[in-house]
């Protein structure tokens, strides 16, 4: 087995010696192109600045325009340190200061975090003003204000019988690039690892992901805290850089500097703000010198900006890459245009599940007491009272509006219901949220898709493996994923449960419609749940799927407790053991499938009538 | 320093400084709320007009005309920017969305400073409104009590447009539910794009009217763009009385705080949304789910 | 095993990286001039190999964008028409650097110019590349303060001199001098003991004071030594000091609440822009005229900018200005050659820049050599220099040079002569008296070398 990623490089030790390989060559080769070492090293500390950031918004999705806060920090810190209180050692204050963005950033994302997309971004804007107005005015005494602090020093390593001072250019350079190599090291780690792969789990559904029992919080709050920690430790080369730590480290024009660099290098490739950094500094430097442009250069970027943004997604990089996977196609990907039939599965041994069916557990697996929703004036749900014994598996049905989405909204805990209680085993989950209930036992397959759509159809699985053996979160960053026992067993029998296994390369895009929701179903089963909701396991399905949908069901269904909704009466009362009836929010009628055929009731709530009058 | 005339004479400003922020905020939100996309060349937009204003003044020495050829230019570029670029970003994803429009601001600015160097550039006002007027409680100069007049009547038209006008209920309708606007046959495309003019529109007009009261510079935008975020989160996305409100109080923050320390006046506006978003994030005015 | 061989490919991993490191470190290198050191001196700096040719090359960071713009303009053709007298020797140079004859030591000038934006940082930046690809023998510009007291640590660091451009913050040579760092330009402290006694005689004693300041170094030292000077020899009290950021547009606030702090005299050490635009609002609200308006560290093209009737009886303190022909000989042949190649009259900037380089090639010259600390201790020798202001002299305890100061007061539109006589040399006075003692601001003043 191979975690081959798009985005994710397949051999990371030949990317590391490619790198190292780069850096030492760079001081032989650029010079040739006219590269001066300054722009060379400036262009390093970007690339580590902008490593933290590919993290943070290229795997994880969450555009900051506030990393100039935590970058200007640990400089400062660590400019502070060096110049103000003659600290000694240079990489120990680097690395003081480094710590000191990833506390700011913790405190910052506790902050930020709490709103998304462009509420997110628009907060970030906000505390990047603040830092800057709070360094340059009451800090001033320790900030220098708008003198910043000179005075840095470059660092000084001994080795054996001598020392190696980096002093400037060319000197320092060795210094900035392995502290890049270390960086570029790390992040190929922590982007490989389970955190960096709930990460994109986040950028591609955050939804999906926390219902698949992740805290999905807690892991954008270790990727601030990364990209905090990277942007400090850049800052604090900066300063050594330039003997000086300016001001501007922390205005808003650095953090647009960064995002507009790693748009243009590519996200989600962690060289691309190298390159970004790159091609910004690159014309800065040329058109203003040889072509004399002048302040043009600034117009030019902005229109290879645009252009790049509007036309070439993935940035420059991404560009190449992409190239080179069209002259060199993937044998992989070829192959799995072929649909796979469905298999129904054989009855596997049933490892994984939680609580087994009647395994003498008293009581119903899960029961709700007068559950209440109202929106405003709308009662959506009223005073439902129902219950589901371990094992079963229920329907539920009912005409449009009567409320069976929000009941299960309710019940995997998306949403809160206004009242009433709702029971789990015998323990009260109302009001716990998605990932709680996940974790658990109790998932939910959606009735729109919920996947991860750009990711492969195993690595869909994986994102929801990896919480049921990993728990709602763990700061595994530095953890392979293929050290993680029971992984691919997981992933390997939940494939087969759910007739995907021969699909497991194929990106969600090229999957038909059927296989799409059988791999919306299995994300649901991953993660080993003891009773799993299904919402319109069957909606849009032909006939000859919904047969097939319905055999898988009822395999899938003798291992757990299975509660399902839909409108396919036919496939449900052949499906179910019990089926309930929902209309206007309250339950109708309950019972076996042929007593709710002839419910006069329930003919009435569907027909309007009674005797075949027409409504 | 906290005197009674002070508090006076800085509420009074903090109510013209309040009038520009609502009119170019009113502008960025109803962008925002129809079309879901946060306009980050907005305080471009602004800037531009300013210029476009300039160089009409220039040409023909009339305020009138310049404040026509501010709004006019603007009219005109908004419509283009939605209809080349911005109308293909709708499917992409918001992160998308903000690099184009932040992209373009950066152009925008450049061929600003390319066209007309960084030197800045003044706009004097019109000869009738130069002088100072009394007004009791201080000394006020005439042209921008003339902008808070100006302005009042730009809103007015605006307020009539949306609320009295068929287009206007299209747009409102669109802002609550675009899709729903869609299906109910009305060309959204057409209507996207007259949003975005409008929007620009307002900021550009904001800009040339506020252009005797500053010097003209490319960078004036970036600032008028941060402060104008501000508005927009604590009176309500989408919301054009929200908009209102939320300039008026951020111009009210900015003054009432340089009473005490000007230095803090903007950090405090800073402070002000960022509580906003944590306590409410609909703002004052907004309408709730709008997250 | 599995764990085995991924420890092993670490530590493979590690070893390579320290090979790579010691490897990068015999590059560490590269930086340092090869080849013989010329005459006897060792390599420092950009010397030797910035003067092995037959031109030098002076690194010049000005802001040609933003709040200083104007001014930055001013004092590049300063220091443009002195490399052209310097290269040509030209007699006027030759009164001030009588050892030049053509170029310096023979060498013809070069400049290269980059624009500061009046931010430290992109100053920093530019000159850091001068300095490697050009090898800058010299370096200048600031119009902020902010960016000659970066420039002053860089010129530390990298053991290449820098002459200041306009700087008048009190640390340029107080507690942020450096040895390879030398002012020609007068500075908060001196302004403020010039112009306080011309105040205090204008406006007798007692008086509320009003401060307009901009939010950086220069600002606050200029509001200091003002405020210190009035408070202490007239009685008068600051009742509000009004801080503003570099660059703000909208005074609104600050005004509203000078305008109704009782104070009679306004004192705006706005500069650049700001000083433009803060001065017209006052007009607006009402401020001025009913307050006085003085200007303790004068700006460049302010007087154009506002217009002489915001500029009438107003006192300024000043480096220079173009009537001073009339007094020195060596000034009417700077304002006379200025006049003839750009056309107007000279402001300050562009003396203090013509000033500045005329003084290092008399520095050099004397000196022999390029060689840094030569060309420092030649400054430091206290020679006499004339000057368009006079007999000047550079102090060694903190390179200050020893210069007077000139307060203006602003002309009554109908009593200028010309269209740029805005002006009135109300008094030279003594640049000596002036000054703090050397070691007053903490200046400590680092190695040669």
């Amino acid at each position: 087995m191979s975690w081959d990623r798009i985005d994710s490089p397949r051999r990371p030790l030949l990317v590391a010696a490619l790198t190292a390989a780069a850096l030492i060559a760079a001081p032989f080769v650029l010079p040739w192109l006219g590269a001066a070492p300054n722009t060379v090293n400036r262009i390093l500390v970007w690339g580590l600045f902008g490593i933290g950031f590919d993290i943070l918004f290229g795997y994880a999705g969450l555009l900051s325009f506030g990393q100039s806060a935590l970058y200007g920090t640990g400089g400062f810190v660590a400019a502070y340190l060096l110049t103000r209180t003659g600290f000694p050692h240079v990489v120990t204050a680097l690395l003081v200061g480094m710590l000191a963005a990833a506390v700011m950033g913790y405190l910052v994302g506790l902050v930020a975090l709490r709103r998304t997309g462009i509420y997110f971004a628009m907060i970030t804007v906000a505390i990047a003003e603040m830092f800057y107005f709070v360094e340059f005015n009451p800090l001033a005494e320790w900030t220098g204000g708008e003198n910043g602090l000179p005075g840095v020093p470059t660092p000084s390593l001994s080795v054996g019988v001598t020392t190696l001072h980096f002093t400037s250019g060319w000197a320092l350079y060795p210094f900035l690039g392995f502290c890049y190599f270390v960086g570029i090291v790390i992040a190929l780690r922590i982007v490989r690892s389970p955190v960096g792969v709930v990460l994109r789990g986040i950028r591609e559904n955050p939804l999906r992901t926390a219902a698949v029992g992740h805290d999905i919080h807690s892991y954008k709050l270790a990727a601030f805290v990364i990209a905090a920690a990277y942007a400090g430790f850049a800052g604090g080369l900066l300063g050594v850089l330039q003997a000086f730590m300016p001001p501007e480290a922390f205005t808003f024009e650095t953090s647009g500097q960064l995002v507009i660099q790693t748009a243009i290098g590519g996200r989600g490739m962690l060289f691309g703000p190298l390159a970004g950094a790159a091609l910004w500094l690159f014309l800065q430097d040329f058109l203003q010198g040889p072509l004399g442009l002048g302040a043009t250069w600034k117009l030019v970027l902005g229109l290879v900006f645009v252009a790049l943004v509007a036309f070439l997604r993935d940035g420059i990089i991404g560009g190449i890459r992409n190239v080179y996977r069209l002259v060199v196609r993937r044998k992989g990907e070829k192959a799995a245009a072929i649909a796979a039939p469905v298999k129904t599965p054989r009855a596997a041994a049933p490892v994984y599940v939680r609580a087994r069916a009647g395994n003498g557990v008293s009581g119903p697996i899960m029961q709700t007491i007068r559950l209440t929703k109202h929106y405003g004036g709308v009662a959506a749900n009223e005073g439902i009272d129902f219950s589901v014994e371990a094992g079963e598996v229920r329907g539920i049905i009912g005409p449009n509006g009567a409320g069976k989405t929000t009941f299960f909204k309710m019940l995997t805990c998306e949403v809160l219901p206004t009242a009433g209680t709702i029971l789990f085993n015998g323990c009260d989950i109302t009001g716990m949220g998605v990932t709680e209930v996940c974790q658990l036992g109790l998932t939910k397959s959606y009735q729109v898709n919920q996947l991860f759509n750009r990711l492969t159809v195993r690595e869909n699985v994986v994102i929801a493996a990896l919480a049921a053996l990993r728990g709602k979160f763990r700061l595994d960053v530095m953890r392979r994923l293929g050290s993680i026992p029971g992984l691919d067993e997981r992933v390997g029998h939940t494939l087969e449960l759910v007739g995907l296994t021969r699909r497991g390369e194929a990106p969600v895009a090229q999957l038909a419609y059927g296989e799409k929701r059988r791999l919306e179903i299995g994300l649901a089963l991953a993660s080993s749940p003891s009773v799993l909701l299904l919402d319109e396991p069957l909606a849009g399905m032909s006939p000859s799927e919904r047969a097939e949908t319905v055999r898988l069901l009822k395999s899938i269904g003798q291992d757990r407790t299975m509660i399902v909704i839909d409108h396919d009466m036919d496939s449900l009362f052949e499906l179910a053991e019990r089926i309930t009836v929902l209309q206007e929010g309250r339950v109708l009628a309950e019972g076996r499938p042929v007593d709710i055929k002839a419910n006069a009731k329930v003919q009435e709530a569907y027909l309007g009538g009674l005797n075949g009058n027409p409504a | 320093m906290i005197t009674w005339p002070n508090f006076v004479s800085q509420l009074f400003n903090g109510l013209a400084l309040g009038a520009l922020l609502a009119l170019i905020a009113s502008g960025l939100t109803i962008i925002y709320g129809t079309l879901g996309v946060l306009n980050l060349a907005h305080g471009a937009m602004f800037m531009l007009g300013g210029y476009a204003g300039f160089a009409a003044y220039q040409a023909s020495g009339s305020f009138i005309v310049a404040v026509l050829a501010g709004a006019v230019a603007l009219l005109v570029l908004g419509l283009l920017m939605e209809r080349v670029m911005v109308r293909h970003f709708y499917a992409r994803p918001h992160e998308d969305q903000l690099l184009v429009t932040f992209g373009l601001a950066i152009v925008i600015v450049e061929v600003v400073r390319w066209v007309f160097s960084s030197e800045s550039k003044t706009v004097t006002p019109p000869g009738a409104l130069a002088g100072i007027t009394p007004l009791g409680f201080m000394l006020y100069p005439t042209y921008r009590l003339a902008v808070v007049g100006i302005v009042a009547m730009a809103l007015l038209v605006l307020f009539l447009v949306l609320y009295r006008t068929r287009l206007g209920m299209i747009v409102r309708a669109g802002i609550e539910d675009a899709v729903m606007v869609d299906c109910l046959g009305i060309n959204v495309d057409r209507v996207f794009m007259v949003v975005f003019g409008i929007g620009a529109m307002a900021a550009g007009f904001a800009g040339i009217v506020n252009a005797p009261i500053v010097s003209l510079t490319p960078e004036v935008g970036e600032a008028v763009l941060v402060q104008t975020f501000v508005v927009v989160v604590i009176g309500g996305v989408g919301s054009f009385p929200g908009a209102v409100l939320g300039g008026l109080v951020a111009g009210e923050i900015i003054s009432l705080t340089s009473m005490v320390n000007p230095g803090y006046a903007y950090v405090m506006l800073f402070a002000a949304m960022t509580l906003v978003l944590m306590m409410r994030p609909r703002g004052l005015l907004g309408a709730q789910g709008r997250e | 095993m599995r764990n085995q061989t991924s420890a092993v490919r670490r530590d493979g991993r590690r070893q390579f990286i320290r090979r790579g490191l010691l490897l990068a470190g015999g590059l560490a290198l590269p930086g340092l001039p090869r080849g013989a050191a010329a005459e006897d001196h060792p390599p420092i700096g950009t010397y030797p190999a910035g003067v092995q040719g037959s031109t030098v090359t002076i690194g010049i960071g000005v802001p040609r964008t933003g709040t200083y713009a104007e001014q930055g303009e001013d004092e590049l053709k300063g220091w443009q028409l002195a490399v052209e007298h310097i290269n040509s020797g030209h007699p006027l140079i030759r009164e001030i650097s009588p050892k030049t004859k053509k170029g310096v030591l023979g060498k013809e000038l070069k400049i290269v110019v980059a624009d500061s934006a009046a931010k430290p940082n992109d100053a920093v930046q530019a000159q850091q590349r001068f300095i490697t690809e050009n090898k800058v023998i010299l370096m200048t510009g600031s119009t902020s303060s902010a960016v000659a007291v970066a420039m002053n640590k860089l010129a530390q660091r990298e053991k290449v001199l820098y002459v200041t451009g306009i700087s008048g913050s009190n640390d340029t040579t107080g507690k942020d001098c450096v040895r390879y760092g030398f002012r020609q330009n007068f500075y908060g402290e001196t302004a403020a003991n010039a112009i306080g006694p011309v105040l205090l005689k204008a406006y007798g004693k007692g008086k509320k004071m009003a401060f307009m300041t901009p939010d950086y170094t220069y600002g606050h030292t200029v509001t200091k030594s003002t405020s210190e000077y009035l408070q202490e020899h007239g009685g008068w009290t600051m009742v509000t000091n009004q801080v503003s950021p570099l660059g703000a547009t909208d005074y609104s606030s600050y005004l509203t609440n000078i305008a109704n702090s009782g104070a009679e005299v306004l004192l705006n050490v706005n500069w650049g822009r700001d000083a433009v635009l803060s001065t017209q609002q006052a007009k607006q609200f009402g401020v001025i005229p009913k307050m006085k308006l003085v200007i303790p560290y004068q700006i460049p093209f302010l007087a154009k900018n506002i217009g002489a009737e915001l500029a009438e009886d107003v006192y300024a303190a000043t480096d220079f200005w173009w009537t001073l022909e009339d007094k020195y000989p060596l000034a009417k042949m700077f304002v006379d050659a200025f006049r003839k190649k750009y056309g107007y009259y000279p402001e300050w900037g562009a003396e203090n820049a013509y000033a500045s380089f005329a003084m290092w090639a008399d520095a050099v010259e004397h000196a022999g050599t390029f060689y840094p600390p030569d060309v420092i201790k030649s400054y430091e020798a206290g020679r006499k220099l004339q000057s368009m202001v006079g007999e000047v002299y550079f102090r060694k305890e903190d390179h200050q040079l020893v210069r007077p100061v000139v307060i203006v007061r602003g002309k009554a539109p109908k009593q200028m002569r010309n269209k740029e006589d805005f002006w009135e040399v109300t008094e030279v006075v003594a640049g000596a008296p002036l000054m703090q003692k050397p070691d007053a601001f903490g200046c400590k003043l680092g190695d040669y070398t």
